[in-house]
């Protein structure tokens, strides 16, 4: 069955939940509540519902997700709204009074209370599987919970599944927009975290998403319209395992391709072609599909592109036609500039499924590994630096459990992994 | 796994799922959802899967932490059943800082002479017997007989429980004497013991354990007659049937097998 299980820890987690599983639902045809929209099973028979649902009985949904938070606001406005019925009350973990957005709160002190409630949630989650194939954490790593708890949860799942893969999309700070003072404490100790347990990382950042919506929907965005954009890149990872294909890739196939050197699982996305949710789309020529897809604006992280690729994958989606994407796509590798020690031939991972997200005719995802992504790091290490030297907000972390000494531990294991990545140019 | 074994963790697992579900919507339902979860903890350890027991048992212990008024015997207790798992999982520090952490509350809330406090003071001392401190053991055993004999008198289970287990104990650290005149005060009680109290198998381990002693003694002829009445009360165990559980019950040592 090969089934995917969602965690969704924390505000930001739960809100890219709120549109991953609209958008879920209506590629399987399913109703809010998890029903099928036509009564029948025409859209379960061309699709692979077990990766994301669990069938709970004839006609009837459950998506195979946990939802994580230490303040109930964003969950109890999905619990209250149109998916009511979806989830299942029993996968849904949310406490009060969150974590302050500190990290080590997040982590330590309301980490503490709430990790075995869901473990037990996931463990009970993942026996309702046949043949798991991974997770796929959504949170932010600026504030409390999505990083903290994220945290701690990467930790356990790591621990209680070492054989299975830990997907993560991870918002990270912007570099410009800043939503606290502690954000750069609170990413460094995450990244530190999903160094060692993530097997891949998806690196999102709310000012690149902003500016691609903006660009592309040619109105002021909203934070649904990104997370919609982060909807679209999930769903599109996963969407080999859930339609049928000539070129198919699971979440195995991607980390193996993907993550040429140990840690070195940092990725960016891009997502094309973008549109706003209700606006039509026509038919797209697959040479622009493709060249839309690897366009450096449409990534979804500030990475520095002056590096060179590690490498990538792209999976196209709908329309598309194998021969179209075997030429366009080796004219595309030519122009892509890889480590020297990389094939001049290969190095681009390649998947194609027959259903394309709904409203579009065709579309094309891109996951990058690249040197660039250093950037990110040496950006917030930087921050993290500043702060740090001067003993700015540090006593916050002690208190909660997390001494200077485990922070410049972190501090320096990130400036290593930003090293290692521009070592590797 | 046995299937009968797969076939009750799946109904403990659905009923732990129902329960939470409950409790989602109703806190005052909390105490359903802890008696699930111990009955899935104690399928699972036997089961061998050590760290999804405790989680269970972990997140039972911070579900009453939260509820209005925290029922402190039962903290107490999910300590000592986390400390029990912990034991038989092979991890004697984490067991003995668990059932510390048992006691510690137990007498903080006038717990002191209770059963719940015995069983946790005489599970200690078999935890640092293990550990191989045996002056510690002595002290948590003693204690452990004093509370006893205060709630229960000097003929009951859990007394003679007590002196098997010291019996235990002397034999091991090689006082032959002292470990006769426990297991002989032990098989004293459980001869005494009405149906409803006595174990068949304590009495045979009893038996087991005198006989060890005897012949350590040179007295090999006592040792024969204790090891045939041990055999003719091995009798079969009943079938598993685990129930929701407040406390870890008590430990009783069966270490000085016969040879």
């Amino acid at each position: 069955m090969r089934e995917i299980l969602s965690i969704h820890v924390g505000q930001c987690g739960n809100q890219i939940a709120d549109r991953f599983w609209r958008l879920v639902l209506r590629e399987h045809g399913l109703n809010e509540a998890g029903v099928p929209k036509d009564g029948g099973h025409a859209s379960a028979a061309n699709s692979n519902m077990e990766v994301f649902f669990h069938k709970v009985r004839e006609g009837k949904y459950v998506p195979r997700a946990v939802l994580v938070d230490l303040e109930p606001g964003v969950i109890a406005r999905i619990e209250g709204g149109d998916m009511s019925q979806l989830f299942d009350e029993g996968s849904i973990v949310r406490k009060i009074p969150g974590a302050a957005n500190n990290w080590a709160r997040g982590y330590n002190i309301e980490g503490e209370r709430v990790i075995d409630q869901v473990m037990n949630v996931v463990d009970s989650a993942v026996e309702k599987t046949k043949a798991l194939q991974g997770f796929l954490v959504t949170h932010s790593i600026g504030g409390g919970s999505g990083s903290g708890l994220g945290s701690l949860i990467l930790e356990k799942l790591r621990s209680a599944y070492p054989k299975k893969k830990i997907f993560t999309f991870s918002v990270v700070p912007s570099p410009l927009i800043s939503d606290s003072a502690v954000e750069p404490y609170n990413a460094v100790l995450t990244l530190h975290r999903m160094l060692n347990n993530a097997d891949a990382a998806v690196v999102l950042d709310n000012e690149a998403l902003f500016r691609i919506a903006k660009a592309k929907l040619r109105r002021s965005p909203n934070y649904m319209d990104l997370n919609h954009i982060i909807a679209l890149i999930m769903s599109s990872v996963t969407a080999s395992l859930r339609f049928p294909g000539k070129l198919n890739t699971d979440l195995g196939e991607f980390v193996t391709n993907l993550v040429p050197f140990p840690g070195n699982h940092f990725l960016t996305a891009s997502f094309a072609p973008m549109r706003a949710t209700g606006q039509e789309q026509g038919r797209i020529e697959f040479a622009d599909l493709a060249k839309e897809t690897f366009a450096q604006e449409n990534f979804t992280a500030a990475i520095d592109w002056t590096g060179v690729y590690l490498a990538a994958c792209a999976l196209f989606r709908g329309d598309v036609r194998a021969k179209e994407v075997d030429e366009n796509m080796a004219a595309i590798r030519k122009t892509l500039n890889y480590a020297s020690y990389l094939p001049a031939q290969g190095g681009l991972k390649l998947g194609v499924a027959e259903t394309a997200p709904e409203g579009f005719a065709s579309s094309g995802l891109a996951l990058v590994n690249h040197t660039g992504i250093a950037a990110v790091f040496e950006r917030l290490v930087s921050q993290f630096d500043i702060m740090f030297d001067n003993h700015a907000y540090t006593h916050w972390y002690e208190g909660a459990g997390v001494s200077r000494d485990a922070m410049s531990a972190a501090r320096n294991a990130i400036a290593s992994l930003a090293k290692s990545y521009r070592d590797a140019s | 796994m046995d299937s009968a074994l797969e076939k009750q963790i799946a109904t403990a697992a659905h009923a732990v799922e129902d329960a939470r579900r409950r409790a989602h919507y109703d806190p005052a339902s909390i105490g359903e959802l802890i008696e699930q979860m111990s009955v899935l903890a104690d399928l699972r350890q036997k089961e061998g899967d050590f760290r999804k027991a405790e989680s269970l048992y972990r997140e039972a212990l911070f579900r009453v932490q939260e509820t209005r008024k925290p029922d402190q015997a039962l903290i107490a207790g999910i300590w000592s059943l986390i400390a029990h798992l912990n034991d038989r999982w092979g991890r004697m520090d984490e067991a003995a800082k668990a059932y510390e952490k048992a006691l510690e509350i137990g007498e903080k809330h006038g717990l002191h002479d209770s059963d719940a406090i015995a069983t946790i003071k005489n599970n200690l001392a078999v935890i640092f017997k293990t550990l191989r401190d045996n002056a510690k053991a002595e002290r948590y055993y003693n204690e452990a007989l004093d509370s006893f004999r205060r709630l229960h008198g000097e003929n009951c289970a859990q007394v003679a429980s007590i002196y098997n287990n010291l019996g235990v104990l002397h034999y091991s650290g090689l006082d032959v004497e002292r470990a006769q005149e426990m297991h002989e005060k032990a098989l004293a009680i459980r001869q005494r013991l009405g149906e409803d109290q006595l174990d068949p198998n304590d009495l045979s381990q009893t038996y087991i354990n005198l006989g060890a002693v005897y012949k350590a003694t040179g007295d090999f002829q006592k040792a024969e007659e204790c090891l045939e009445r041990a055999k003719s009360l091995r009798a079969a165990n009943g079938s598993y049937r685990p129930r929701p559980r407040r406390a870890a019950s008590l430990l009783i040592d069966s270490a000085a097998a016969w040879r």
